[in-house]
Formats: C-alpha cells, sequence, structure tokens
C-alpha cells in the first residue's frame, strides 16, 4: 500500500502543520484591512502579539504564593480578585484601559480544599484569565478538552496523571460569560517555611487550570519581583 | 434594573428555548435544575451584545448556578457528589 508518506512521490516529506481554519484566514482579512485603513499599523500588530505571547502564568503564581503566605491577602484575593491583582502588577484594565474585550474585569479565584477539587473550561470558545495566565495552552482550546472536561472529568484529569480520591467533589466551572476564573490549589506539605518565590515556582499553570496539583519536586523559574505588563 | 429575581439557594431550571442566535447559554443546561450559589453584577445580555448594543442594550442580573453532574450527564461516570457551575443571565432561568 502506498501512501503520501511513504517519500516515494517526490514532495517533501516532512509533518506537515494542520490546515489553516476559517476562523484564521478571517483573522487575516480583517487584520489585513485594517491596517489598509490605517486602524492600525503592521508594526503595532507585531507588537501586541509580541506583548500578548509572552504574558506567562507568572502572574497566577505570585497571586497563588502570596495568597497562601499572607491570610489577608488570600481573603483578598478570593473576594475582590480584580483588585488583588494589582498587588503583584497586574491591571486587567491594561492594555487599552478597559481590558480587551474577552478579557473582562470579573476576576473570580477558586479555592481547592480538601473536599472540593477546581478545574476550569470553556465550553463555547476558549475564554482563559489571560492576564494571569498567559496565553491558554493549545489543548485548552480542542474540541476534546471543552466537550470531554464538562461530562468526563476523573477521566480527563486521570489522562492528566491526576487521581482524585472518590470522596473529593470534582467541580468543573464553564467560564460560559463575562467571568474569569483561576483555581488556588491547596498549599502542599513540605513547603513549611518556603519564601513566597520558593512557593510561586510550584504553582505551574496547569495547578491553576485544576488539571494537576503543585509538587514540591517541581519547581518551575518565576521573575522575582513584580509582573510586567 | 429591579432587584434580581433569584436568591442565593433557589433551585431554578434553564429554560429549554431554542440554540440559535448568541445567547452564551450551553445547549447541555437547557432543562436542567440548578442552585443558585452566587450573584454576578448585571451586565448587557449576550443577545444584545452580539450586536454591539453596549449602551442601549438590555442589561440583567447574571447568576452562578451549581448542577449536580448526574442531573447534566445521564450515565455520568464520575461520583454523585461532582458539580458543574455556570453563570447564565436571568432571563434563562424560572423557578424549578
Amino acid at each position: 500500500m502506498t501512501s503520501m508518506h511513504d517519500g516515494h512521490d517526490g514532495h517533501n516529506t516532512f509533518p506537515v502543520s494542520s490546515k489553516v481554519s476559517e476562523f484564521e484566514i478571517l483573522e487575516l482579512a480583517v487584520r489585513e484591512l485594517a491596517i489598509e485603513k490605517g486602524i492600525f499599523s503592521a508594526e503595532d500588530h507585531r507588537r501586541f502579539a509580541e506583548w500578548a505571547d509572552g504574558v506567562g502564568p507568572h502572574g497566577g503564581s505570585k497571586l497563588v504564593a502570596k495568597a497562601w503566605s499572607d491570610p489577608a491577602f488570600k481573603e483578598k484575593l478570593l473576594t475582590k480578585g480584580t483588585e488583588a491583582c494589582k498587588e503583584v502588577g497586574i491591571d486587567w484594565l491594561q492594555p487599552t484601559g478597559t481590558g480587551t474585550p474577552s478579557d473582562y474585569t470579573f476576576f473570580y479565584v477558586l479555592e481547592n480544599t480538601p473536599k472540593v477539587h477546581n478545574v476550569i473550561v470553556c465550553t463555547l470558545c476558549s475564554c482563559y484569565p489571560r492576564p494571569v495566565l498567559g496565553m491558554s495552552p493549545d489543548w485548552y482550546r480542542t474540541p476534546a478538552y471543552r466537550r470531554r472536561m464538562v461530562n468526563r472529568p476523573r477521566e480527563v484529569l486521570a489522562e492528566f496523571g491526576l487521581h482524585l480520591p472518590d470522596d473529593v467533589e470534582v467541580r468543573v466551572h464553564d467560564s460560559n460569560q463575562k467571568s474569569r476564573f483561576m483555581v488556588m490549589p491547596m498549599r502542599p506539605d513540605g513547603t513549611e517555611g518556603w519564601s513566597e518565590q520558593e512557593l510561586a515556582e510550584i504553582v505551574t499553570r496547569d495547578t491553576m487550570i485544576g488539571v494537576a496539583l503543585p509538587d514540591p519536586k517541581v519547581r518551575v523559574p518565576v521573575p522575582a519581583g513584580e509582573v510586567h505588563q | 434594573m429591579a432587584n434580581p429575581r433569584f436568591s442565593i439557594g433557589d433551585e431554578v431550571t434553564v429554560r429549554d428555548e431554542t440554540t440559535l442566535f448568541h445567547t452564551r447559554t450551553q445547549k447541555f443546561a437547557r432543562g436542567r435544575t440548578g442552585v443558585v450559589v452566587e450573584h454576578r453584577p448585571e451586565w448587557v445580555i449576550p443577545e444584545d451584545e452580539a450586536f454591539d448594543r453596549m449602551e442601549t442594550g438590555r442589561k440583567e442580573p447574571f447568576y452562578v448556578v451549581r448542577f449536580k453532574q448526574t442531573e447534566l450527564w445521564p450515565g455520568y461516570t464520575g461520583q454523585s457528589i461532582d458539580t458543574l457551575e455556570s453563570e447564565f443571565s436571568e432571563r434563562w432561568l424560572v423557578p424549578a
């Protein structure tokens, strides 16, 4: 049986990335029109894309580490999420002054407890707390994650390597409207006496989506100081 | 806008209306019953926001509703204590 991947057809045999979707074509067309009409320049677009791609999950890591270390800040984070973000240098209204159209300014932090494990998903599209976690991972936007996390959450979590006890409630948050959510995992044992900076390094992106738990042995570098927007 | 029609703890059913148009009300939630667990600020409903009627659009209270997963999915394979939360504008909810 011959196939298009056997390398004998004279064409290149490199893996080909997925087809361009209709939405990508639409984005390109709107962008080119906006540039032609002088609404913004190609350089403006490049700068914005570079900025947006550069926002990582460090803001979220710092929020959680600070909340673990400071009960008063934890209370503020759980009740006034958007306000609390300013203390690590994140202003949800930036860069436009009114936020971006899809990153609205209702931000809620979901606290994990010994009895409740939270996890976020957006079944309608790909809503994600970008100011605190940066761009969402590719898998978060896939139909497979979006469809299955709502109706088979324990199976999906198991595929991520997270097996929760039967007596822990799995609470899925479908961010279908204006609110944006982030999970605050529980502080693991073995981190007594750690600094905020050390704690932030175990609060990885996936622990704030809710598909993983912090592990004192798994640390990801987090730049010190405020987040630069 | 008047005070929110529903209070925290109220049982509500999501109306089973058309899935056409921009409603942001998931099909899987329609006709299902859950409990109001939080109020959200009023904002323009998606049906009007879709047409960019941000100034003149209808504003309504929104609610966080918590469902038992077993209520949403027949044959749910997880635990009976598992839940799902999502937000709905007032027009989509009726007393259960």
